[in-house]
């Protein structure tokens, strides 16, 4: 009998240390999701409405510069302010979308690097045109961000803000930075419908370089980087241990910090569940693939629902802040915090689960920061 | 019971017998919390000279990238003298200006590798030193221009901008990652921690007797292997007594080893490297210098896994970044990797008591990656290539050292 249990012992430890544990990243899922279908959804329905609508509203924003400098007045400051909110929001709705020619010239790093750095604008403005915006040290003085410090903080009221930006060195390097958001735009939108997009949609195959996977690790990326981190996490000093008011995005304004994270977080969501750039259609996306996956599949869980469900917490906590991230987390950081793990609880679903599921491997790390 | 019955029941008895057996600890020696160690009430623990060249270090790859830093300040960093060899003064810290210490007399100058190599130990300082000019004469005029392939100047790295040579590389990274193997690394493992230099002299006789150095607490032997210690946990960052808390307190082989615990492959690295050098220190008090060389057997393996898993990673990593075209990203891991690579030639292989890696096995490895235009031209076979030659040498793979 003795003799018998350990030769059971003895077999059960060799079989447990033979056994080998399948392979990560290697899905054993049925797929049979139409990725074709889903890129050319995203590519009509979503990604070209959104540039050409932010592309309209940069195009309103150059019209706006010049009304203004032909009559600088607190009203015709006003509505060139206005026109820079619309066009920096409808930019939050193609940030995700740095890929193809987007992602050639960089144009995130072009539009959007904050905190921008007045000294270095100011160096730019009175160096006698001896400027190149094309040079990664020049990020912080150009995009929205360095037009947020001309337009709101280069002086302590309108009135001497509009002495200020009225000078006419200030307002060629108003213009050129205007222009230079249209013209990277328009070279980012043509190329989309010249080429990139039939590129884009049959490129439909499942790989390391297929449209498919290269879109869900852009996406994924700007969500990490861009929303979560960026727009809410270093400001609250998720990573240094200290609050940043210097990061908040739009801090020169102030009041448009909700506003601009609201907007990105919503076209993650519509992006994610194929909802069209104007709202009145839904089409197959990331939503419908991970539920496709998880029927014909029958597995346990359906990520779609679960990042859902965890995005409407997100927005709820988000729906509690103030309009002025600056004045949160100086007042309640904890509420900034919140918002932070609200948003970080769907990465986990998105970069482990979703990956996964859809055999997609991700093609970015976390830099090491040195 | 069959014969097979009886050898496979004897196999089980003995595996568990072998498992249950502790660690090989003489029971006399007592290795402490935390690296603490005092004689008639006084610290006998002492590394300054370790401390001054890492912050001497900092402050010159930080000055690598302060544009107006001019070629003699920086040289004079490296070396702590001007040209003609009298008093420098080229630190922000009073106190290293005091220092009669520098980095560059302490680069590839270990006993075991380069006393009777000094033409190799040479052709090293001066490699250093001509990167450091590089940086002044290639790269500090280029400031405002953008890279290009044979043109130095900026790149982006995500929303940063890196400075790199023509080649891609970037000759602060060079520097810095450089003498993490060529002074820290070497110092370490073919310098302090060799039987050359703890048993020089009457070294043994005067630990056996406890007979102090003039005006010090401590032996030589005991200094000695604390001059190892100081420039893995002995930066100014660092908490030496329980080093663990406090890794990443400096830009060298102290944060290189937090990366590599950081990595679940490695996790415990740390812990063993700190272990042994308590308790190899806890056995020279104790005068026993077997159990002594066995630890210092144990950090030499484990320090040169440290720097090969980061050559290997930064390899990888900047394959992945080329093959996105990510160019900004993946010339500043190449740099990383390069300054890895160059240390690879101080790691220390236990098994042969030699250098794992001989001289023109590591500057073949350079010069594929600075062949032609450099990072621009450098395709992905290569660098895994040269990741597999390098982690064949070790128990990991690539792939575990990858992430």
């Amino acid at each position: 009998m003795l003799k018998k249990v350990y030769f059971i012992l003895l077999t059960v430890i060799l079989i447990a240390s033979c056994v080998e544990t399948p392979g990560e990243g290697t899905s054993m899922l049925t797929d049979n999701f139409d990725r074709k279908e889903m890129l050319e959804f995203w590519a009509e329905e979503i990604i070209l409405p959104a540039f050409s609508n932010y592309q309209d509203y940069l195009t309103s924003l150059s019209d706006q510069a010049t009304v203004f400098y032909s009559d600088p007045s607190l009203n015709s400051l006003e509505s060139f302010r206005s026109s820079w909110l619309e066009a920096y929001l409808a930019w939050q709705e193609v940030s995700m979308f740095e890929i193809g020619k987007a992602e050639e010239i960089g144009l995130r790093n072009f539009t959007n690097i904050y905190p921008a750095d007045p000294e270095l604008i100011f160096d730019n403005i009175n160096s006698g045109n001896n400027f190149n915006l094309d040079l990664p040290s020049n990020f912080p003085a150009q995009g929205f961000p360095a037009l947020d410090y001309l337009l709101f903080g280069s002086a302590d009221t309108d009135l001497n803000i509009i002495d200020v930006i009225n000078t006419p060195e200030t307002m060629e390097y108003v213009v050129t930075l205007i222009d230079r958001l249209n013209t990277l735009t328009s070279e980012v939108q043509s190329d989309w419908e010249l080429s990139f997009k039939d590129e884009f949609i049959n490129n439909s195959g499942s790989s390391g370089t297929a449209s498919t996977d290269k879109m869900v690790n852009d996406f994924l990326f700007y969500y990490e980087k861009f929303l979560r981190a960026a727009k809410v996490g270093m400001p609250a000093g998720v990573f240094s241990g200290n609050i940043e008011t210097n990061l908040v995005e739009g801090k020169y304004s102030g009041v448009y910090s909700k506003q601009l994270l609201q907007r990105g977080f919503s076209s993650v969501q519509d992006f994610f569940n194929g909802v069209s750039f104007d709202g009145q259609a839904t089409g197959n996306s990331l939503s419908q693939y991970l539920t496709d996956i998880h029927i014909s599949n029958n597995t346990d869980f359906d990520f779609s629902e679960s990042i859902n469900v965890q995005w409407d917490v997100a927005t709820e906590s988000i729906s509690d802040l103030q309009d002025n991230f600056q004045n949160q987390i100086i007042e309640d950081n904890n509420k900034m915090l919140t918002v932070y793990d609200e948003l970080n609880k769907a990465v986990r679903i998105l970069k482990v689960d979703m990956m996964q599921a859809l055999n997609i491997q991700v093609d970015f790390v976390d830099a090491d920061g040195d | 019971m069959s014969k097979t019955y009886q050898f496979l029941l004897l196999s089980l008895i003995l595996l568990l017998i072998t498992s249950c057996e502790g660690p090989d600890t003489p029971i006399n020696i007592e290795n402490p919390v935390s690296y603490e160690f005092v004689r008639n009430g006084e610290s006998t623990v002492s590394f300054g000279g370790q401390t001054d060249r890492i912050s001497m270090g900092q402050e010159l790859i930080e000055a690598m990238l302060n544009f107006e830093t001019t070629e003699s300040d920086l040289l004079e960093m490296y070396s702590n003298q001007t040209a003609s060899g009298d008093d420098a003064n080229p630190y922000s810290s009073a106190a290293l200006n005091e220092s009669t210490k520098s980095v560059k007399s302490k680069v590839a100058a270990s006993e075991d590798f380069f006393s009777s190599n000094t033409v190799e130990s040479a052709k090293i300082k001066a490699d250093i030193e001509s990167w450091i000019i590089a940086q002044v004469i290639e790269v500090f005029p280029n400031q405002n221009q953008l890279a290009a392939p044979g043109i130095a100047g900026q790149i982006a790295d995500g929303s940063s901008a890196r400075y790199v040579n023509g080649q891609g590389l970037e000759y602060n990274q060079a520097v810095n990652k450089s003498l993490i193997g060529a002074l820290m690394v070497d110092q370490m493992l073919n310098n302090y921690l060799g039987t050359a230099v703890l048993d020089a002299a009457d070294n043994i006789i005067n630990n056996d007797e406890e007979m102090v150095e003039d005006g010090q607490a401590y032996t030589s032997m005991e200094h000695k292997w604390d001059e190892a210690f100081g420039y893995i946990f002995g930066g100014e960052g660092n908490d030496y007594s329980n080093p663990l808390t406090t890794l990443g307190g400096d830009s060298f082989l102290n944060k290189y080893l937090l990366r590599v615990e950081d990595d679940a492959d490695f996790t415990g690295i740390a812990s063993d490297i700190f272990e042994a050098l308590k308790f190899g220190r806890a056995a020279i008090v104790a005068k026993d210098y077997d159990v002594r060389d066995a630890q210092a057997d144990i950090i030499k393996d484990k320090v040169s896994e440290v720097i090969a898993i980061r050559a290997v990673y930064y390899l990888q990593q900047g394959k992945i970044a080329l093959e996105n075209n990510d160019f900004g990203a993946g010339f500043h891991d190449l740099s990383e990797g390069f300054g890895f690579i160059y240390s690879l030639r101080f790691l220390r292989d236990t098994n042969n008591n030699s250098a794992y890696f001989g001289e023109e096995e590591v500057s073949s490895f350079i010069d594929q990656l600075t062949n032609g235009n450099g990072f621009w031209d450098v395709d992905s076979a290569t660098l895994d290539q040269m990741s597999e030659a390098i982690a064949a040498k070790f128990e990991f793979t690539v792939a575990q050292a990858a992430n």
